[in-house]
């Protein structure tokens, strides 16, 4: 983009303007991902620089020799004599869409409406499960008649969570606020149950630490239903990624199942971890 | 699953369909242009230019060797799908609305518009699979619908009948070599349209989207109704999934009463309920206007949903559509096991 200096025709130097654009530079980098920097000119006639960092990963796929003889066919009409590959112009990645279809999707969507109001006011704040973490209160926690709450005697110090998740905690006991650092020692105050005073069968649940987080709930049944009948298998996810959270419960119909699960299943590798299997601890 | 958007029309949609492979997509939209994509990139293959109206629909041979097309420009023509060659034109006095291909290649099946003194017909074209030869302009079959005109009409297994769906909400089956009237059921609610008809992969049962709210699943050969999914919106199609047990509903307010609603209420979302326990599983939300047409691919893969807005959303299914099972499925599967 040298402009030789003095130069007064104006004519020319216009000329000069569109022809100097860049040209498309395209730098690896070190951890496989490439930079490509393109220029272009917009309607307005404003430069306009276009950085764009695309990983590339290669598929393979085996498909029918009828397809593989379509994939080289020449493009025509609008397309003619474009290169391959998806045209930025007629061809664009959405957003990601989560789709897990549940089995009573339509009786959870309506509960949401109906307490649509008092989310949308609670929207900045973060919600945080004193028991699992999960992103739900702590009454609606699947593992309320199950687990103490963390930070409570029974935090197993392996999760590494305490004071953030304490501070996030909403909606402590009925009584008045209790800072969060007091609620530990409140002996036993900090576990006191919300909800109804059901009380599952406790005893037969594990609970699953060190999971990946490619890890679905799919996995975790079958690996644990070769021990005995599961009844529920609990995975704790991040709400905006949708990624395993690193620990999950899974409840036996039968506490001895649950044993031998828990004996067999503590220590074992699974993707690139080493499972952590024990007892969930009872609540108090 | 990340969906791809493919922007390439100008208007809105109004048929989006998998060849038989499922490597390529053809979209139809109100904006005179055929284009046909790669499935797994979204990347444009081509576009087919020559008609002059809005077109209505497409439909693949199934080698993937010809295309059928049908318009508001009155009428049907035939492309080569390598080229974009245009083939043949028939041409009809109304608009075509529905054009299918027999399971075989060898017939064409098309469905005119009921207009100024023009009743409303099916008519059937034997098709040259060569691209290279002269196609007939002889009509093998015309069918003509006195009572209730005929939005959409397909073959099903064999070709050994042909089903229509008509404006009145009823379901006729007529027999493919004599066009003889067989038998006609009121399937759906009456003087309620019927927006679309789907075949299962093998073509014994089809499914029914219909303005009363409602899809149906009916068999060929009796017209009996097997399953009912009601909904909250009108539908404007349904589209049954090979491999995994679902049916996929497409729908939302009438294009008109569009400007008057938000995207939250316009319900513009695709519908997946299970086939055989008649439940709704999940939504997939994208389009700002009405789905006009679902398409699944044929090895259960993902489907694409052309909208009222424009654009074709290509989904691609991920592990949690696959893995869904109900409870009472697991158990089965358990003894069946256990069993053995």
């Amino acid at each position: 983009m040298s402009r030789v200096a003095g130069r007064t025709d104006w004519a020319e130097e216009e000329d000069e303007d569109s022809l100097q654009l860049p040209q498309q530079t395209i730098t690896k980098n070190r951890d496989g991902t490439e930079t490509i920097v393109s220029w272009s000119i917009r309607e307005d006639g404003k430069k306009v620089k276009t950085t764009r960092r695309i990983k590339k990963t290669t598929i393979k796929t085996v498909v029918n020799p009828r397809v593989a003889e379509r994939k080289q066919w020449a493009k025509f009409g609008q397309e003619k004599g474009k290169p391959a590959g998806p045209q930025t112009d007629t061809t664009s990645v959405a957003e990601n869409i989560v789709f897990r279809p549940s089995a009573n999707w339509k009786a959870t969507t309506e509960d949401k409406s109906e307490d649509a109001k008092k989310k949308a006011s609670l929207k900045d704040a973060k919600i945080k499960c004193r028991i699992c973490s999960g992103d739900h209160w702590t009454t609606k926690c699947p593992f309320k008649d199950t687990m103490a709450p963390e930070g409570v005697d029974s935090t197993p110090a392996d999760l590494g969570l305490d004071a953030p998740d304490q501070a996030g905690a909403l909606g402590g006991g009925s009584s008045s606020y209790v800072p969060p650092h007091m609620r530990g020692a409140q002996g036993g105050g900090g576990g006191e149950r919300m909800g109804g005073k059901f009380e599952r069968d406790d005893l037969a649940t594990l609970r699953v630490t060190n999971v990946s987080d490619q890890t679905e709930e799919q996995d975790l049944r079958e690996m644990f239903s070769r021990f005995g009948h599961v009844t529920r298998v609990f995975l704790a996810k991040d709400r905006e990624t949708g990624l395993a959270k690193g620990f999950a419960f899974v409840s036996f119909a039968d506490r001895s199942d649950a044993a031998t699960a828990c004996e067999k299943m503590d220590g074992y590798g699974f993707r690139h971890l080493i499972l952590r299997v024990e007892f969930a601890k009872k609540s108090t | 699953m990340r969906p791809i958007l493919l922007s390439g029309h100008e208007r809105a949609l109004t048929q989006v369909k998998y060849n038989p492979d499922g490597d390529i997509i053809f979209s139809v939209s109100k904006d005179h242009v055929i284009c046909a994509w790669f499935s797994h990139n979204g990347e444009r293959l081509g576009t087919y230019h020559g008609h002059q109206g809005a077109l209505w629909t497409v439909d693949v041979s199934p080698d993937s060797v010809l295309l059928a097309s049908g318009g508001a420009d009155n009428t049907l023509r035939l492309w080569e799908v390598q080229t974009g060659k245009l083939l043949k034109t028939w041409d009809f006095p109304t608009a075509i609305k529905r054009v299918e291909f027999s399971p075989d290649g060898r017939q064409l099946l098309g469905v005119t518009e009921k207009r100024s003194g023009h009743l409303s017909t099916i008519v059937v074209y034997e098709i040259n699979p060569d691209p290279a030869a002269e196609q007939t302009n002889e009509q093998s079959l015309r069918i003509v619908c006195e009572d209730s005109k005929a939005t959409v009409a397909g073959f099903s297994y064999l070709a050994f009948y042909i089903i229509a769906c008509h404006e009145d909400g009823s379901v006729s089956q007529f027999d493919a070599k004599t066009g003889e009237l067989l038998f006609n059921t009121q399937a759906h609610e009456t003087d309620m349209l019927i927006t679309d008809l789907q075949w299962s992969q093998d073509r014994t049962y089809f499914i029914t989207a219909s303005k009363d709210k409602s899809a149906k699943i009916l068999a060929a050969d009796s017209l009996e109704v097997l399953k009912t999914y009601t909904t909250d919106t009108p539908l404007n199609s349904a589209a049954i999934t090979p491999v995994k047990d679902y049916v996929i509903l497409g729908g939302g307010q009438a294009a008109m009463d569009v400007t008057t609603t938000s995207a939250r209420q316009g319900k513009f979302e695709a519908r997946f309920w299970h086939k055989i326990f008649a439940e709704e599983i999940g939504r997939v939300r994208g389009h700002f206007g009405p789905l006009n047409y679902v398409a699944v691919h044929p090895q259960g893969t993902g489907y694409c949903s052309g909208g009222e807005d424009g654009y074709v959303r290509v989904h691609h299914f991920d592990k949690p559509y696959f893995d869904f099972k109900y409870e009472v499925e697991r158990e089965r599967e358990q003894q069946e096991q256990a069993n053995l």
